[in-house]
């Protein structure tokens, strides 16, 4: 039985079922992915693990539809099931729409496209890449994943209590990192290519950081709209340089409880500015994001942050991948309440390796290996093993 | 004695060398594009992505113990308009192919097939391109990393006896040897149409295969 489902892995005819014939002038397919995945860590797991488990498994089923409406209209839709969209954060189960757009492309280039819905954010390099089989790790740079004491829940009383959560380990359940992920929240864009140039703007209904359930326009609503956009040149086709920026409210719940009197949520806003730049020939693919990210935090101040990250990924056989990210996070100071400054993070160094193989054209297999180190009391696992099989169908 | 010998090898060879036929016809083809609609999730092409190209047919006939020299000069599979260019490419085994790049974004062809497994990374325009030796007959799938809508074949064979159709599905074997042997018509990865042939010198056979009711499949 084993044997056999393991052939039917392997020479499953990859990828996607055509729901009408090709030709017709409507185009409908269905593609999913299956991805096991297992993390194993020597302490409180890292990042977006929201399992308080050392050893956590994490099997996703996804489903994409896509329908082709002649050339000049498109619609998607990305389906997850799922011990959360952040592993463990509904650890007995749970079936979501994550994506979901309608886009019109007027022209028969792509110089214009407007699309609606709940999508990926524009932002940065990363996020074109973030699903498993483009992915050459398992987890997502530090900037898209490592909490910090930021919370869009409640503002703080002042600097004392807010530096004192440095202290503690990390509070998923209300504190963010910069960047949520993918960011898959609702909204519109206006995106697209003109020779060596892309363009990209869109409006959404939650900020960069907020969490996955904030990005559901009906539960948090359109009333504080994040605004974000990308510029990007291509000097040829090994280079891609680009230049992100984004700027919305990132607290969520009206009225926010602990705000300054007179003051509302969208008067503290998040700020991100990132430059990106990704390079690649024969099987060489190299990454870079750096982000710098403004929090404006209620009786506190500004808390400024700095994240970069440097990927590799090269293809040592036809089958066979290797690579290695670097990622770093520094944190500047905010008045401390007494007189003086203090940091308001611990900055922290975390590296990635990884190895992986595909298969067949719809098999994938990867091994991840992160350590991280971190100036904190309240450090987080050190050290990360992660597995994850991808089947795609 | 010597004149007569020279006039009989003379006729010898130009009877070998008009020891040939022809084999022709046509192959009902589905017209069927052979990849799906371009789906871009959150990239965007440079240019304009070219039509599918359609299903064609390759016809080859088997003839045993003959095999040729492979040509010396190499074949092209070229990217071009985000497509491959030809959709269907049949070469003899030992052949040279060379995958040159003409749009203005990398490409990353590679196949899993068993005939040939291998990724040649991302190369792009004007630059040499990446060349291989197709030893082992059988299909080879192509596939862009990138553009996941490009969809090509190559058809590596042990004979030199082959054809690719037109759009319309007309094809022509000329110098074929003289005796029956099995002409073949495949279609795609599941469906080869077999058919037993008889050439005869200096004539021309005609071989229709009407589609599968009329045929035996593989």
């Amino acid at each position: 039985m084993k044997r056999c489902f393991a052939l039917l892995l392997l020479a499953a005819p990859a990828l996607a079922v055509e729901l009408l014939p090709r030709g017709w002038p409507v185009h409908a397919s269905l593609s999913g992915r299956v991805d096991l995945e297992s993390y194993l860590s020597d302490g409180a797991p890292p990042a977006l693990l929201f399992s308080d488990d050392e050893l956590f498994f994490n099997p996703r089923a996804s489903l994409f539809a896509d329908v082709h409406l002649g050339s000049h209209w498109y619609a998607f839709a990305q389906a997850r099931f799922d011990r959360g969209f952040d592993p463990g954060l509904n650890a007995g189960g749970k079936g979501r729409l994550d994506e979901y757009l309608l886009r019109w492309t007027p022209f028969d280039t792509p110089v214009i496209n407007v699309q609606a819905g709940k999508f990926a954010t524009v932002f940065g390099n990363w996020v074109q890449r973030h699903l498993a089989w483009d992915n050459p790790f398992i987890t997502a740079p530090l900037a898209y994943e490592n909490v910090l004491i930021m919370t869009d829940r409640t503002a703080p009383a002042g600097a004392g209590g807010f530096l004192a959560r440095r202290g503690r380990t990390d509070t998923k359940g209300t504190w963010l990192p910069v960047i949520w992920g993918p960011s898959y929240a609702t909204g519109a864009s206006i995106f697209g290519r003109v020779e060596r140039f892309d363009y990209a703007f869109e409006v959404k209904n939650a900020g960069l950081s907020s969490r996955p359930s904030a990005w559901r326009a009906d539960e948090v609503g359109f009333s504080a709209p994040t605004y974000s956009g990308r510029l990007g040149f291509r000097p040829d086709a090994a280079w891609n340089l680009g230049i992100s920026g984004s700027t919305g409210a990132y607290m969520i719940g009206e009225p926010t409880p602990g705000l300054p009197a007179g003051s509302e949520r969208d008067d503290y806003q998040q700020s991100t500015l990132g430059f990106d730049a990704s390079y690649a020939h024969g099987h060489l693919q190299l990454w870079s994001e750096v982000i710098l990210s403004r929090f404006e935090v209620p009786n506190v101040g500004n808390a400024d942050s700095l994240s970069y990250f440097i990927e590799a990924k090269y293809k040592i056989t036809e089958s066979l991948f290797a690579a290695l990210r670097w990622n770093q996070q520094f944190f500047d100071t905010v008045p401390d309440g007494a007189g003086g400054n203090a940091t308001w993070e611990s900055r922290i160094l975390r590296i990635d390796a990884a190895v992986g193989y595909r298969l067949s054209r719809s098999l994938q297999l990867k091994l991840q290996y992160s350590y991280a180190h971190e100036n904190s009391p309240a450090e987080n696992a050190g050290h990360l093993l992660a597995t994850q099989m991808t089947w795609r169908f | 004695m010597t004149r007569f010998f020279i006039l009989a090898l003379l006729l010898a060879v130009t009877s070998g060398a008009c020891a040939q036929g022809v084999v022709e016809g046509t192959v009902t083809l589905t017209g069927r594009p052979m990849g799906p609609a371009p789906t871009s999730h959150y990239g965007l092409n440079a240019g304009r992505v070219a039509e599918s190209p359609k299903q064609l047919a390759v016809v080859y006939l088997e003839v045993p113990g003959v095999k040729k020299t492979p040509p010396a000069k190499p074949v092209v599979m070229m990217q071009s308009g985000y497509q491959f260019a030809p959709g269907v490419l049949a070469v003899q085994t030992g052949t040279q192919v060379i995958f040159p790049n003409d749009d203005s974004d990398y490409h990353n062809v590679f196949s899993y097939s068993k005939a040939k497994r291998f990724d040649l990374g991302r190369f792009r325009k004007n630059e040499t391109p990446p060349a291989l030796i197709l030893d082992k007959a059988g299909e080879v799938r192509l596939y862009c990393e990138i553009h996941q809508h490009m969809r090509g074949v190559i058809l590596v064979l042990d004979t030199p006896h082959f054809a690719t159709t037109d759009a319309e599905g007309r094809y022509r074997l000329a110098g074929v040897p003289a005796g029956t042997f099995q002409l073949n018509a495949w279609l795609s990865e599941k469906t080869t149409i077999m058919q037993e042939v008889t050439v005869t010198v200096g004539k021309t056979l005609r071989v229709d295969f009407s589609g599968l009711r009329t045929a035996s499949s593989r």
